[in-house]
């Protein structure tokens, strides 16, 4: 089975643009405060434009917001360690 | 308790309470013996509305939801037709096997058994959005 996963940094990045609630986020990207929390929580992967409406709401990349993390690639350790 | 649970709950109520209409108005007709065209077109007069109401109501009900519920509604909808069918097709079985293939059983029945099928799908259905939600929840 393979062992990949899709980590956030939502929970940071509200944090470090004004301490926005989950409900003020929830608001601006036009979901409900338990999908932020399921997506905060890495329960629920959010679609494509929902991640780019959230990553557009920080004013970042989308990579900043979510990254991919594949641990059967032999790769993986490799690129995590890189600066 | 969100939009999509307390749909559940009203559509859950509101399918017992038509199946339970639908069953005692089944159970007058049986008395009367009911046959010919004239039922026949009341039937598929108050179904075709049903059917559209229902499909209408579903549809505004859908746009109002975000993407992370509609995906808890379809899992739960997918859920609740394979139980319809695995219903139905377990029905015609226990009809068969306990009958016999050459026995008979009331015309009375093929309906009953699609009214039923139609409670346990509902059922099936709220309980998927339910239990999804409460796993979550029961997560956190």
């Amino acid at each position: 089975m393979s062992s990949e996963h899709i980590i956030n940094h939502v929970r940071k990045l509200r944090f470090d643009n004004g301490q926005i609630t989950q409900q003020q986020l929830a608001d601006r990207v036009g979901v409900t405060r338990q999908t932020i929390i399921a997506i905060e929580s890495g329960k629920y992967s959010p679609s494509l434009p929902l991640a780019f409406k959230l990553a557009r709401t920080f004013g970042v990349p989308i990579e900043k917001v979510f990254q991919y993390e594949d641990t059967d690639n032999p790769l993986h350790e490799i690129l995590k360690t890189e600066p | 308790m969100n939009r999509l649970q307390k749909r559940a709950w009203i559509e859950l109520a509101g399918v017992a309470f038509c199946v339970a209409g639908a069953g005692a108005e089944l159970a007058v007709l049986v008395r009367l013996n009911a046959s010919g065209t004239g039922h026949l077109i009341i039937l598929l007069t108050v179904g075709l509305t049903a059917g559209l109401f229902g499909y209408l109501h579903n549809l505004s009900e859908q746009k109002k939801l975000d993407e992370r519920e509609r995906k808890i509604a379809q899992k739960a909808l997918a859920l609740a037709c394979f139980v319809f069918a695995v219903f139905c097709g377990c029905s015609s079985f226990i009809f068969f096997f306990t009958v016999g293939g050459a026995g008979k059983v009331p015309v009375y029945t093929l309906p009953a058994v699609f009214l039923g099928g139609i409670f346990v799908a509902q059922f099936t259905q709220s309980a998927a959005i339910l239990i999804q939600f409460a796993r979550e929840q029961g997560d956190e």
